[in-house]
């Protein structure tokens, strides 16, 4: 065999998992995934660690995989449990940059319209005293409503006079950050932990500290919320009328306006969805996962969902298996730095490697693609 | 009244010289939204060096002040070669690659910080300390009334700064390079069929945003933060970015936006002061730059037309 031959072979054969074009949306990713858990093993090679313990430690972590022991009221559900708490927020967050993005739109302000619904669904109903029966789905539409309006205002904005979202949406960021930090410093701050008072149960998504079959554990009711959303999203985006006409635009705005779509109203449109979906994030996050808000801090879920979203090529359903990863990692790592010794932050970098690489997917298919054409040619001139 | 131009200057301009390395990229015609992560880096790298040289010849930290400033350029510049790799040879979408760096950036900075900090010098700390920059104050021009403040404590880097900007807008809009640095960004077909090669000339573009945004970053952490940690992280990248939009693409108009934020953001503290009102105040009166950049944004942004071939991958075959 030619030497040429054999190196076209060992290419092949390195490529023949992400050659079927059907399934590269999905392969593409997974690539990316493993080429940067082994970037992140080198890394902890480096400083002299195990990497295979380091992430067996990773999923421990997270409760996919058991611990040696539990302290009482513990077990790998109640673990896997709180995995599904923290990770819904980012689910709601990442599938309102999803919506966006098909649309052509970059919604950096899930943060902020995070803080604001979140905010004022705990001044309305968190200090209310509301039966839990009524309080949970307010805040829920508390949240939605919030959001939408403030994702709307950067639609209308962007729309009417030409501001860049981008910009207009990191500007609403600042703003939303001081202004509810001096909201909550002045009237609602709980002296002893420098946060907003605690809110009520009853206004609380996440059931906490639930016995059951001698376990405690944390139900996050907003997770089948989260899967539903999710679901219905899908189904929004691919079999709908509005669904098509957002990512119309989404793709191109010229060609949507000569099809006699209204580029204004589905701009403003794909961005109240946008937020809206940031506002239950909001409410999961602050009423849910957590029950206060701390002042002059964005979540970082924000970002994060950015990343997320990418990686779930800002399909529905391909976001809930990335923001599962993502949380995996997150999770995990402060059980990983407790046993093998390794800083927490790496988990921010082997995400951010994860984010690098499948970034590189839209050329790891054109390279696909034209090594296929060359086989071609190759088949052609042979026979 | 005197402090207000003071402050609003040494926050004003090393946002300015971020701001004029995020037009060189779009101007070539790649967007930026990685300039954040490129400012952090840079900063990252010259904080790095100067408390490594600090610790090894056992200088004051003061005195490195010029070598970080060199090592942030390189930093920064270092660093956006990914954002060029990524969006020029990998053809990646612009915006996402600008996105992926700013998390990167972040989350390299912050672990590499800690895990140095503990081996090389054997302290749990999350930052490294450089403290602010002497300034000084030119004698006679200073008792010049109003004016005289521009003149009063300033930091070093402020002139260095400005003599850059001179000479980037020199660069931008009077020679060969600039010329065609700008035609790429508004029509590459052209620039090719000029025989110049348009992958090249953008990779440039992009590696100059690097190295200014690092020299920006640096000059916050020696200023406002007096260390450098995640604190650095606090959007100044994406205030450039509103900045030059904001500018037009323009630098004489991103000047006066930069201007117009550091004496918002300045004023603002110092209305607070004054009135002598509770801390919580403050955050109310923080939110000024932000506000008044809307509302400005809200009447100017009409008129603003970015480069034509902004964020568009370059294709040779496609016309």
């Amino acid at each position: 065999m030619s030497k040429v031959k054999r190196k076209n072979n060992a290419k092949n054969n390195l490529i023949r998992p992400i050659r079927d074009e059907k399934w590269q949306p999905v392969t593409i990713p997974l690539v990316a995934i493993l080429i940067s858990f082994i970037a992140a093993a080198i890394v902890i090679l480096i400083i002299g660690k195990n990497p295979i313990q380091a992430f067996y430690n990773l999923l421990q972590g997270a409760g996919i995989l058991p611990k040696p022991s539990y302290a009482g009221y513990k077990s790998m559900l109640t673990d896997f449990l709180s995995l599904l708490n923290a990770m819904t927020p980012l689910v709601f967050a990442s599938l309102a940059v999803a919506v966006a993005f098909k649309a052509g739109l970059f919604n950096i302000g899930v943060s902020g319209q995070m803080l604001v619904s979140g905010f004022l669904a705990t001044i309305l109903v968190g200090y209310s005293g509301l039966d839990a029966i009524i309080a949970k789905p307010l805040v829920l539409v508390i949240g939605m409503t919030a959001g939408g309006l403030m994702g709307g205002l950067v639609g209308w904005l962007k729309y009417k006079f030409n501001i860049n979202e981008v910009v207009s949406t990191i500007m609403l960021n600042y703003i939303a950050q001081y202004v509810i930090s001096f909201f909550i410093q002045m009237y609602y701050i709980d002296p002893v932990s420098r946060q907003s008072q605690y809110i009520s149960e009853a206004a609380r998504l996440t059931l906490v500290n639930v016995e059951m079959a001698n376990l405690k554990m944390d139900l996050p009711l907003g997770f089948i919320l989260a899967i539903f959303t999710a679901v219905f999203l899908k189904f929004f985006m691919d079999k709908t009328v509005v669904g098509f006409e957002i990512k119309a635009v989404g793709s191109s705005r010229n060609a949507a306006k000569y099809a006699g779509m209204n580029v204004g109203r589905n701009t403003v449109l794909a961005m109240v969805i946008s937020g809206g979906l940031a506002g239950l994030a909001g409410v999961t996050y602050y009423l849910g996962y957590f029950a206060s808000i701390q002042p002059k801090v964005l979540s970082s879920i924000g970002f994060d969902s950015i990343a997320v979203s990418l990686l779930g090529n800002s399909h529905p359903i391909g976001v809930i298996f990335s923001s599962f990863l993502v949380s995996i990692i997150e999770q995990g790592s402060t059980y990983m730095s407790s046993q093998a010794g390794i800083r927490q932050e790496i988990s921010s970098v082997i995400v951010g490697l994860i984010l690098l690489f499948s970034a590189c997917g839209a050329y790891l298919k054109h390279k696909v693609s034209s090594l296929k054409d060359k086989e071609l040619d190759q088949k052609e001139s042979e026979s | 009244m005197d402090t207000i131009i003071i402050d609003g200057l040494s926050f004003a301009l090393p946002l300015f010289i971020i701001a004029i390395g995020g037009i060189y990229s779009e101007k070539s015609g790649i967007t930026n939204l990685a300039l954040e992560g490129f400012q952090g880096f840079g900063a990252f790298i010259g904080a790095l060096s100067a408390v490594l040289m600090a610790n090894a010849s056992g200088t004051d930290i003061q005195n490195l002040f010029y070598v970080a400033l060199l090592f942030s350029m390189i930093g920064g510049m270092g660093f956006s070669i990914i954002h060029a790799v990524l969006c020029i040879k990998f053809k990646a979408d612009q915006v996402i690659s600008g996105v992926v760096i700013n998390i990167l950036a972040l989350a390299l900075t912050t672990f590499l910080t800690a895990q140095i900090n503990s081996f090389v010098f054997g302290t749990a700390s999350d930052k490294f300390q450089l403290g602010v920059s002497d300034r000084f104050t030119i004698e006679g021009l200073a008792n010049i009334p109003v004016i005289g403040a521009v003149f009063t404590n300033v930091y070093p880097f402020e002139v260095i700064i400005i003599v850059i900007a001179l000479f980037a807008w020199y660069l931008l809009y009077k020679t060969k390079f600039g010329m065609r640095l700008r035609a790429s960004g508004e029509n590459p077909h052209s620039v090719d069929a000029a025989g110049v090669d348009v992958a090249k000339t953008r990779f440039s573009a992009v590696l100059i945003s690097g190295l200014l945004s690092g020299l920006g970053g640096m000059c916050f952490a020696y200023s406002i933060s007096a260390n450098f940690s995640s604190n650095i992280y606090m959007g100044y990248g994406f205030l450039a970015i509103a900045a030059l939009i904001f500018g037009n693409w323009r630098i004489l108009p991103t000047l006066a936006a930069c201007l117009l934020f550091g004496f918002a953001k300045s004023g603002g503290a110092f209305i607070a002061q004054s009135m002598a009102l509770p801390s919580s105040f403050t955050d109310l009166f923080m939110i000024l730059p932000y506000v008044l950049t809307l509302l400005l944004l809200i009447f100017f942004s009409k008129s603003n037309r970015a480069p034509r071939a902004l964020g568009e991958i370059y294709d040779k075959g496609k016309r």
